[in-house]
């Protein structure tokens, strides 16, 4: 029988000045060489009760307890638990792999040669033997998401924490992230791991934790609530805003590439028409961000034309009103003092009369579900209210053209359901075009008119 | 302008004199250097420091696009400098004055971007550790190890504050009315992301033991040529054996799984 790695009684957590707890009597007990997944919608507890292991919650109100065992073979140059959080690019502190992976044990003060044969180890672990004295800066989302698992074995922790380590990850990088936990779980390593779509890591998981609103529910030894996962299928009908469907998006060869990177896109060309619905697919680094900078004028192409809604060779400054762009994190855009104020921003801009601004905001807030939002401070919402909010700013203008850039990074399964939804009624509504760029499949499959694959700078098209 | 996915300053796993000579020593060459720049005055002095600042930046095998990456803002100022100068003194008595300073300004600055291009965190620290806590050498190193990674991020806020409306462009923001939209647009967010970021990058160091002891060890890395690694695409020879492992998960690295 093995014996029990974490032990948790009637957790409970308030953070520092918040009306209502994180956590509220988490209770469960984990053994060793177990997987254990943490699953519950976004701001549920999750990654609030992975930092409460780790002993990571400075301030705020505790209840309960968590107990560790320690190893018996533990040294005084490791730790119980060691945790890799969500970002890599934020949580990737040196400059090469190698100091990566060191800086750990560095700061348990173990000896040299004992670091050196813990970042070959730890390196060897996550397939990244060779690249010791590699710059950071050039590795894949993959490469970086592997070495932040690296610099946390590198301390050698008998209790490994992910949290949602597949948020930046393609299909391929998913895969490889879980052939690899499969060896850790061979290897004696007890995971705990909270994700927003477990199905990849289905294989390797020994039983699912429901969390819901700070509270733990009953383990389960198969995935919960799986419908919730199933790909939708929303009834579709024609554009009702064009009558006569002309052009909306048209590249014709486009080629770009960068000194240091070498080529990004090989004689792309596409073809979008008024209101239709297409995907942009394609892995990390496929070139799928190029091709949409190269569409709303942020990247002059090496060659190639694009003419977008009826504007040729377009500049950013050409295009408020006619295209909209959303980027993947919402913060980036976020400035105004109310969520009203920051969804009128592009309407004053353009010279909409008050009245007409008013009508806009207030239909554009209810299409978006964030109608009860109006008043409150944009940076004070939950990350998937602020994606609303910031995609609410980029749709008031009524685009003819709307461009989103990975869209369903760091959203769980029902909001990017939703989030599709409302992108379903654009074209509908407004006779909008809706371009998609992401390495995520569709939670409906039937969205997307079309289906485009961008892999290594070329564009290849597969129709429904 | 030359196309750059690059940012200014990056660290090069080159190896080449420079890289190998320590960073105190790297720090000691800089501060002379600088202060030389800001004390010349003749063409001649000028010139001689010219020629010693861009030999130590080319003995540290950085090219001439490393040079145009990292200096290239300041060309625009050396001109905008020069143009200065030479309006409110007229061409005869202003133009050397406006290079001289535009360029005094490059070379103060030349020594640190090569402190920054050839000198690893850990041999920073180390570096600094005689001088100062480790803590505090890291506090210093991790903010310029992050400038990078902010310059991206302006990159894509001033991209998506452009696309809806926000007047950005140093053209338009020579208008006073349009400050309004540097700082709102533009700083603000900015500043949140970084304020998020330093809050990200903390606990990431704190995760990892950083500041629960008095001292802490330091890996010993040899040196070796990475120009392989660091070549663009294209123009990389072929990469060992070891090093092509690591590109993706495969049958070699999963072996030393099981």
């Amino acid at each position: 029988m093995k014996s029990d790695v974490l032990n948790i009684d009637g957790l409970g957590y308030r953070y520092p000045g918040a009306s209502t707890p994180a956590l509220t009597n988490v209770s469960c007990a984990i053994k060793a060489g177990e997987c254990i997944c943490l699953t519950g919608d976004s701001g549920c507890g999750k990654t609030t009760l992975l930092l409460a292991i780790k002993g990571l919650l400075r301030g705020g109100s505790h209840s309960g307890t968590i107990k560790i065992a320690l190893p018996v073979s533990q040294d005084a140059w490791s730790v119980p638990v060691g945790l890799v959080f969500q970002k890599a690019e934020s949580q990737i502190l040196c400059t090469t792999v190698a100091e990566e992976v060191a800086f750990g044990p560095e700061n348990l003060c173990a000896p040299p040669e004992e670091i050196d044969v813990r970042v070959r180890k730890a390196l060897m672990s996550v397939g990244l033997d060779g690249c010791e004295t590699r710059n950071v800066e050039r590795f894949s989302a993959g490469q970086k998401q592997r070495l932040t698992i690296a610099s946390v074995l590198s301390m050698n922790p008998s209790l490994l924490l992910l949290d949602e380590p597949t948020s930046q990850l393609d299909r391929q990088g998913k895969q490889e992230l879980c052939t690899l936990l499969a060896g850790f779980k061979k290897q004696g390593y007890t995971i705990v791991m909270t994700e927003h779509d477990p199905r990849p890591f289905t294989t390797i998981i020994d039983r699912y934790l429901p969390i819901a609103d700070g509270r733990s529910g009953a383990p389960t030894l198969s995935l919960p609530d799986r419908e919730r996962y199933e790909s939708k299928t929303a009834a579709k009908t024609e554009p009702t805003g064009v009558t006569e469907r002309g052009v909306a998006i048209h590249a014709r060869e486009i080629a770009l590439s960068y000194p240091e990177t070498g080529v990004a896109l090989k004689q792309v060309s596409l073809k979008v028409l008024q209101g239709e619905r297409v995907h942009l697919s394609g892995g990390n680094g496929a070139g799928k961000s190029s091709l949409l900078r190269c569409l709303a004028g942020l990247e002059t192409p090496g060659s190639g034309t694009v003419e977008l809604a009826g504007i040729a060779n377009p500049r950013p400054e050409h295009l408020p009103g006619k295209v909209g762009v959303l980027f993947q994190d919402p913060s980036r855009q976020l400035f105004a003092e109310s969520v009203h104020n920051e969804v009128a921003f592009s309407l004053h801009r353009l010279g909409h009369p008050p009245n007409e601004i008013e009508r806009v905001v207030t239909e554009t807030l209810r299409i978006c579900g964030i109608g009860h939002l109006g008043e409150r401070a944009p940076l004070t919402l939950s990350f998937g209210e602020q994606h609303r909010v910031a995609l609410a700013a980029v749709i008031a203008p009524r685009p003819a053209v709307l461009l989103l850039d990975e869209p369903f990074a760091g959203l769980d399964f029902p909001q990017r359901l939703s989030l599709l939804e409302i992108l379903a009624e654009l074209p509908d509504r407004y006779g909008a075009t809706v371009l998609i760029a992401s390495h995520d499949e569709l939670p409906d499959h039937t969205w997307a008119d079309r289906t485009l694959k961008l892999s290594e700078g070329r564009l290849d098209e597969t129709t429904h | 302008m030359l196309r750059s996915s690059d940012y200014a300053c990056q660290y090069m796993t080159h190896d080449s004199p420079v890289h190998r000579l320590g960073a105190g020593w790297k720090i000691a060459i800089g501060t002379l250097l600088s202060t030389l720049a800001v004390g010349v005055r003749t063409p001649a002095e000028l010139l001689t420091l010219v020629v010693v600042a861009l030999g130590y930046y080319f003995m540290a095998r950085l090219t001439l696009f490393d040079l145009w990456r990292d200096a290239r803002f300041f060309v625009l100022q050396a001109v905008l400098i020069t143009t200065l100068y030479c309006l409110l003194n007229g061409l005869s008595k202003g133009f050397w004055p406006g290079v001289r300073q535009s360029v005094q300004i490059i070379l103060f600055y030349i020594p640190g971007a090569v402190l920054l291009r050839t000198t690893r965190t850990g041999d920073m620290m180390r570096g600094l550790r005689r001088v100062v806590s480790y803590r505090l050498s890291f506090l210093v190193f991790v903010s310029i190890r992050f400038v990078p990674f902010f310059l991206r991020e302006l990159d894509e806020i001033m991209a998506a504050q452009r696309l809806r409306g926000a007047r950005l462009l140093p053209r338009q923001l020579i208008d006073p009315r349009n400050w309004g939209d540097l700082f709102h647009c533009l700083l603000l967010p900015l500043m949140v992301r970084a304020l998020k970021t330093a809050d990200d990058v903390s606990l990431s160091a704190e995760a990892r033991e950083f500041g629960t002891r008095k001292q802490r060890t330091f890996i010993n890395i040899p040196r070796r040529d990475e120009s392989a690694i660091t070549a663009p695409e294209g123009q990389r020879p072929a990469c060992p054996a070891e090093v092509r492992s690591c590109c993706r998960l495969g049958p070699e690295a999963r072996k030393g799984l099981s």
